[in-house]
């Protein structure tokens, strides 16, 4: 094999991909629920139902991936001297699109990486989330080259940094702890759980690499729409290829439509809340795994989109915006449709026009 | 580094220490002092014994018609039973396995929907209430013969009511964050 082409495998963002792809089907086989072995929207609405803020019992777990990201990500920064603190971009209005994106996971039930996981398991239904990721994307890199984005963000004292990576600290006492004001639900998803080590050491690792890597399943797609540039895609097809070997080596794999885990057939309304996530995820450039993970590296307007994510999971349980088996609720649709509609209005305050500069005369 | 910052740190650490001891301490009095009855896992223990034994009281008669093959007087007694008690998820359980007795899929297939959306612990391999492997019994024998039934009649509401009824329940069964 010749340099190149070992380079080209050895990628980190393809580690990253592949480390991705396998722990989500690893963390599934350990314990975690089927198809959801990593899910960011599932995991933050687990999180905000041990803190309380909503009342499904059967959805309250302190999940300690999220922890281990958090975690992986803020050590990898600090070694690697990349921890940067910045932020000061449109946080309220990153807030908000952060409340939105999980408002589309929840309508689909999954995130960009759980997306991934079910596809490798065979859930065709997730097809229709994966075409309406990409339009969403596409769209937002139109914009993009439109000339919107959001204000420039700029560099703030450390302590700003810290304040997330603590806050995760803080978490992993809880879950070591576990104080009675947390919740650990004994029945239905919350029960399902890999071993708190695993599920750290798993989350940690991909942390790591994540942070390293700069893997963003919507960044993948953003890239290649945008500039045609596949290093990261490239990472998000690992991810999916590993998934899928995993998942048939293990006896995870069902190919079909119906009966799958976790899922619905209406296929219209996955394609726009999914639409939905690609759109507001360029907009603040990331999808809900990439603002983890730059929450731990210093991000601040990330953290913010998390704090945003965190509420979206809370009040998607609380205000039924989630779906179910039997389908998506009205909570769900008119949330999404409410979700585009911001992100609409975004994209049209904060565009600049790009002015062409007039051709250099050449005598 | 000057004396304030040496205070600060000082006392910073000093608070960082009280409150992790203190949280540590209440953890340990509060879990010493819960008498092992009252855990989490033997209150739930408890509620699903209560809970089976108040099926097994409540639903007596029914079960007894049923075991002797009484099933439309079963399904009478049943139906006085659900006037008073309509969220009883318990009740539909026993409608539908009622009417898989009497050959009726759909119908039975539909009332062990309403059974899971009405408690979800019936699909929950955690729980003693789980009756996952019941149900997929009764899918594998209706599914083979609803789709059948709806080559020759496309257009009847009912069988493909039965046939979503039977995805959602797979669905369910197959687990999930749900």
């Amino acid at each position: 094999m010749n340099r190149p082409v070992v380079k080209k495998l050895l990628d980190i963002s393809i580690i990253t991909g592949i480390l991705l792809g396998s722990g989500c089907v690893l963390l599934t086989l350990l314990g975690n629920p089927v198809n959801s072995g990593i899910c960011l929207s599932c995991f933050l609405e687990n999180l905000a139902g041990a803190m309380q803020l909503h009342d499904h019992v059967r959805m309250s777990y302190l999940r300690p991936e999220l922890i281990g990201f958090v975690l992986g990500s803020f050590v990898m920064a600090i070694v690697t001297k990349r921890f940067r603190v910045t932020g000061g971009s449109s946080p309220v209005i990153r807030f908000f699109l952060g409340f939105f994106i999980i408002v589309g996971c929840a309508v689909f039930i999954g995130c960009p990486i759980k997306m991934i996981q079910r596809l490798g398991a065979g859930d065709l239904t997730a097809v229709a989330a994966l075409l309406g990721l990409m339009v969403g994307v596409w769209l937002g890199a139109r914009y993009i080259r439109a000339g919107v984005h959001l204000d420039r963000e700029k560099e703030l004292p450390k302590i700003n940094g810290y304040v997330f990576p603590v806050f995760a600290l803080l978490l992993l006492i809880f879950l070591l702890v576990r104080p009675s004001f947390i919740i650990f639900g004994q029945t239905g998803p919350a029960a399902r759980h890999a071993p708190i080590f695993w599920s750290l050491a798993i989350s940690f690792v991909i942390g790591c690499s994540a942070q390293r890597s700069g893997l963003c399943i919507t960044g993948g797609f953003r890239n290649m729409f945008l500039v045609k540039e596949p290093t990261l895609l490239m990472g998000v097809i690992a991810a999916f290829g590993s998934a899928l070997l995993l998942s048939m080596v293990t006896g995870q794999f069902h190919l079909g439509l119906n009966g799958q885990p976790a899922s619905h057939t209406e296929h219209a309304w996955t394609f726009i809340a999914m639409l939905l996530v690609g759109f507001a995820s360029v907009i603040i450039d990331g999808c809900p795994f990439r603002q983890v993970i730059k929450a731990g590296q210093g991000d601040v307007d990330a953290a913010i989109t998390c704090l945003g994510m965190l509420s979206g999971a809370a009040l998607a349980i609380g205000w039924s915006i989630r779906s179910t088996s039997a389908g998506t609720t009205f909570s769900g649709r008119i949330a999404v449709l409410l979700g585009l509609i911001v992100c609409v209005v975004v994209v049209l305050y904060y565009r600049r026009p790009i002015i062409k500069r007039p051709d250099r005369q050449t005598h | 580094m000057d004396r304030f910052y040496k205070i600060n740190i000082a006392v910073l650490l000093v608070l960082s220490v009280i409150t992790v001891g203190m949280l540590v301490q209440h953890e340990i009095e509060v879990q010493g002092s819960v008498n092992p009855k009252f855990t989490k896992k033997a209150i739930l223990k408890r509620k699903y014994e209560k809970q089976m034994a108040r099926n097994a009281w409540l639903y007596g008669k029914v079960i007894s018609l049923q075991k002797a093959g009484q099933s439309v007087q079963a399904i009478e007694e049943l139906r006085k039973i659900m006037a008073n008690n309509p969220s009883d998820a318990y009740a539909s359980v026993l409608l539908g396995r009622l009417y898989y007795q009497q050959g009726r899929l759909a119908d039975a297939i539909h009332s062990y929907r309403k059974a899971v959306q009405k408690d979800p612990d019936y699909v929950d391999k955690k729980t003693p209430l789980y009756i996952g492997d019941e149900i997929m019994e009764l899918i594998s024998n209706a599914r083979g013969k609803l789709n059948r039934e709806k080559r020759l009649k496309p257009n009847d509401t009912k069988i493909q009511t039965a046939i979503n009824d039977i995805y959602y329940l797979q669905r369910r069964i197959a687990g999930g964050c749900e």
